[in-house]
C-alpha cells in the first residue's frame, strides 16, 4: 500500500505535447480511475507511472519517493495489461511465479504466494494449463494473479476488461473491486468506459486532451456535472452518466 | 461434390502443363543419379532406363574408400558436417542477437545496420570470392576450416537477421513490458521469454544456414586446398578432373552427400515454411 503523487507531469513525443502538466495525489489504498476518450493521455500517464514511458517534465512520487529515474522493476508496482501479456510458453503457475523466479525467491515462498493468489482468484484447477487453453476471463484472472503474487505497493490496470464480452465485463468488474476491498492496495485503473469508472472508483479523474477536467468521487462528479451541463430531462441513469462525461463547458 | 465445369478443367490442365514438366525436371537428375549409383561401371552409360544387373557395389566402393578419389571420403564428409553445423550454430547466434537488439531493444541505428547488411546481397557472392580470399590471407586463416566457416556466416547472416527481425516484430511488445515489470534484465528477457517464443524461426534459420554451407562449392574450393581439409562438395568436383572419371562413383557419392540435407529438411519441413514466413503478413 502506498501513496502516489503526480506533480506537474508533462509528456511530449517529439514536438507534440500529449500531457500538459497534470498534478493530483492518490491516497494510500485508494482506487482511482482515469477515464476519458481515446487519445486523452490516460494510458500514457499510467505507463509513465509504470516506468514504461519516459517522463518529459514533472515528478512522480510513490510513498514520497521520486521514481522518475527508477526502472519499472524497482518501483514495486504491478501492472495488468489490456491484452493480458501472458507468456504463451509458460503454464499459469509459471506465469504467476515468473517475477519471483527472477528475484531468486525461495521455492517455498514462491509456492505459497502462487497458491494464495490462485485461491483468491479461483485458479487452483488451472495452474498447469497454458494461456492458449484458457478463456478470456481466465486469462484476465491469471494476469491479475501475476500482479498479486508480486505483493506490490500499487496495482495498475490498463483497460483490462476491454477485450471481454459485456456479460463477462460486468462479472470481472465486481471481481476486481472485491479484490481491491480485500487487499486494500492502492490501485490506478484506466478505462474509457464511464460505467466502469462510476461503479468501481473511489475517485474518478476525468481527462481530455492531456489535461484533467475534473476529479471527484463518482457521486460528486455525477451531481456536479448535472448542474454544469445543460439541463437533463427524463434521461435513464445510463444516459445521464454518458451525458455527464460528454459535457462540453 | 465439386461441380466440374469447363473453366475448372482448363485451370487444372494449365496447372498440370506447368507442374508435370517441373516435376520431371526435378526428378530426372535424381533418377539419373540413382541409376548410375546402382549400375556396374561398364554398363553405367549404356543409356538404359534401368540396369540389367542392379548392384550396390558402388556404395561398397564409396563407404570403404576403394578408389583414390575417395581416399578421404569419411574425413571430407566429417568436414562438411563440421563446417555446416558450425556455420548453422554461429549464424544462429549472430542473427538471433542482432534481431533481438534491433527488434526488441530498439537499439539506435539497428535498422540501418540491418539494411546495410542486406545491401551486401547486391554484390554476387562470386564477386566477393577474391576479396574474401585476400582477407582470409591477411588474417592467416587460409587453408583452415575457420576461413570457410566465417565466410559462410558472413554470407548467411544478413538474410537470417532479416528473417528473425520480421519474426520478432510479430511478438507482442507487451510481453517485453510485462517481463520488465516482473524484473527481467535484457539477458533474462532474451533467454526466458524471447528465445522460447522464437523456436520455429530459429529452427528455420539454422537449417537454412546449415544447408547453405553444406551445398557451398566456390568458397570451399577457394579457401581450402588440402585434401584432408576440403568438404565433400569440393571432393566431388575433383572427380571431373580426368577424362575417364568413374561416373558411377561420382553419382553414388553425390547421392550419399544429398541424403543428410534431405533428412534434415524433411525433419524440419514444418518449421521451414512457418519459420521463414513468420512476420511476413500483419495479423
Amino acid at each position: 500500500m502506498a501513496t502516489v503523487s503526480f506533480q506537474n507531469i508533462k509528456k511530449s513525443f517529439g514536438k507534440t505535447d500529449i500531457i500538459h502538466g497534470i498534478s493530483f495525489d492518490i491516497t494510500d489504498g485508494e482506487f482511482v480511475v482515469l477515464v476519458g476518450p481515446s487519445g486523452c493521455g490516460k494510458s500514457t500517464l499510467l505507463r509513465m507511472l509504470a516506468g514504461l514511458e519516459e517522463i518529459t517534465g514533472g515528478e512522480i512520487l510513490i510513498d514520497d519517493k521520486v521514481v522518475n529515474d527508477l526502472e519499472s522493476k524497482d518501483r514495486d508496482i504491478a501492472m495488468v495489461f489490456q491484452s493480458y501479456a501472458l507468456y504463451p510458453h509458460m503454464t499459469v503457475r509459471d506465469n504467476m511465479a515468473f517475477s519471483l523466479l527472477l528475484r531468486k525467491a525461495p521455492v517455498e515462498k514462491t509456492n505459497e504466494r502462487v497458491a494464495h493468489a490462485a485461491k483468491i482468484l479461483n485458479l487452483e484447477h488451472l495452474l498447469h494449463r497454458f494461456p492458449r487453453e484458457l478463456s478470456g476471463g481466465q486469462r484476465q484472472r491469471v494476469a491479475m494473479g501475476r500482479a498479486i503474487v508480486r505483493d506490490p505497493k500499487v496495482f495498475l490496470f490498463d483497460e483490462p476488461l476491454s477485450n471481454l464480452d459485456a456479460k463477462l465485463r460486468v462479472a470481472m468488474r465486481a471481481e476486481i473491486k472485491s479484490l481491491h476491498q480485500r487487499l486494500k492496495t492502492t490501485t490506478v485503473y484506466v478505462t474509457h468506459d464511464q460505467i466502469e469508472a462510476m461503479t468501481m472508483a473511489d475517485r474518478i479523474v476525468v481527462m481530455q486532451d492531456g489535461i484533467i477536467e475534473q476529479i471527484g468521487t463518482p457521486l460528486d462528479l455525477f451531481e456536479t456535472r448535472q448542474f454544469v451541463c445543460r439541463p437533463i430531462h427524463r434521461l435513464t441513469l445510463h444516459e445521464r452518466v454518458e451525458r455527464c462525461f460528454a459535457c462540453e463547458r | 461434390m465439386k461441380r466440374i465445369t469447363l473453366k475448372s478443367v482448363v485451370t487444372e490442365a494449365k496447372l498440370l502443363l506447368i507442374g508435370i514438366p517441373l516435376l520431371i525436371w526435378t526428378l530426372i537428375p535424381i533418377y539419373h543419379m540413382v541409376l548410375f549409383s546402382i549400375s556396374p561401371r561398364d554398363t553405367a552409360t549404356s543409356g538404359k532406363l534401368w540396369p540389367d544387373h542392379p548392384t550396390l557395389q558402388n556404395f561398397d566402393f564409396v563407404f570403404y574408400q576403394k578408389h583414390f578419389y575417395l581416399d578421404y571420403f569419411w574425413i571430407q564428409m566429417g568436414n562438411s558436417l563440421l563446417i555446416a553445423t558450425a556455420v548453422g550454430a554461429l549464424t544462429l547466434m549472430v542473427s538471433t542477437c542482432a534481431a533481438f537488439a534491433i527488434s526488441r531493444l530498439k537499439v539506435p541505428g539497428g535498422r540501418t545496420v540491418m539494411n546495410l547488411a542486406l545491401f551486401t546481397y547486391f554484390i554476387p557472392a562470386a564477386f566477393l570470392a577474391v576479396p574474401m580470399y585476400k582477407t582470409m590471407g591477411v588474417y592467416g586463416l587460409l587453408n583452415t576450416q575457420w576461413a570457410l566457416i566465417l565466410a559462410m556466416v558472413t554470407i548467411a547472416s544478413p538474410y537470417c537477421i532479416w528473417v528473425l527481425k520480421q519474426a520478432s516484430d510479430k511478438l507482442p511488445y507487451e510481453l517485453d513490458e510485462a517481463a520488465r515489470m516482473d524484473g527481467a534484465s535484457p539477458m533474462q528477457l532474451f533467454r526466458l521469454v524471447y528465445l522460447p517464443l522464437m523456436v520455429p524461426s530459429l529452427v528455420a534459420v539454422g537449417t537454412y544456414a546449415l544447408l547453405l554451407a553444406w551445398n557451398e562449392y566456390l568458397y570451399a574450393f577457394l579457401l581450402l586446398s588440402n585434401d584432408k581439409d576440403v568438404t565433400l562438395s569440393v571432393a566431388l568436383g575433383n572427380f571431373l578432373s580426368a577424362d575417364d572419371s568413374p561416373w558411377e562413383l561420382l553419382m553414388t557419392t553425390g547421392l550419399i552427400y544429398a541424403l543428410p540435407p534431405a533428412a534434415i529438411y524433411y525433419t524440419f519441413k514444418r518449421y521451414m515454411v512457418s519459420g521463414l514466413t513468420a512476420g511476413a503478413v500483419k495479423s
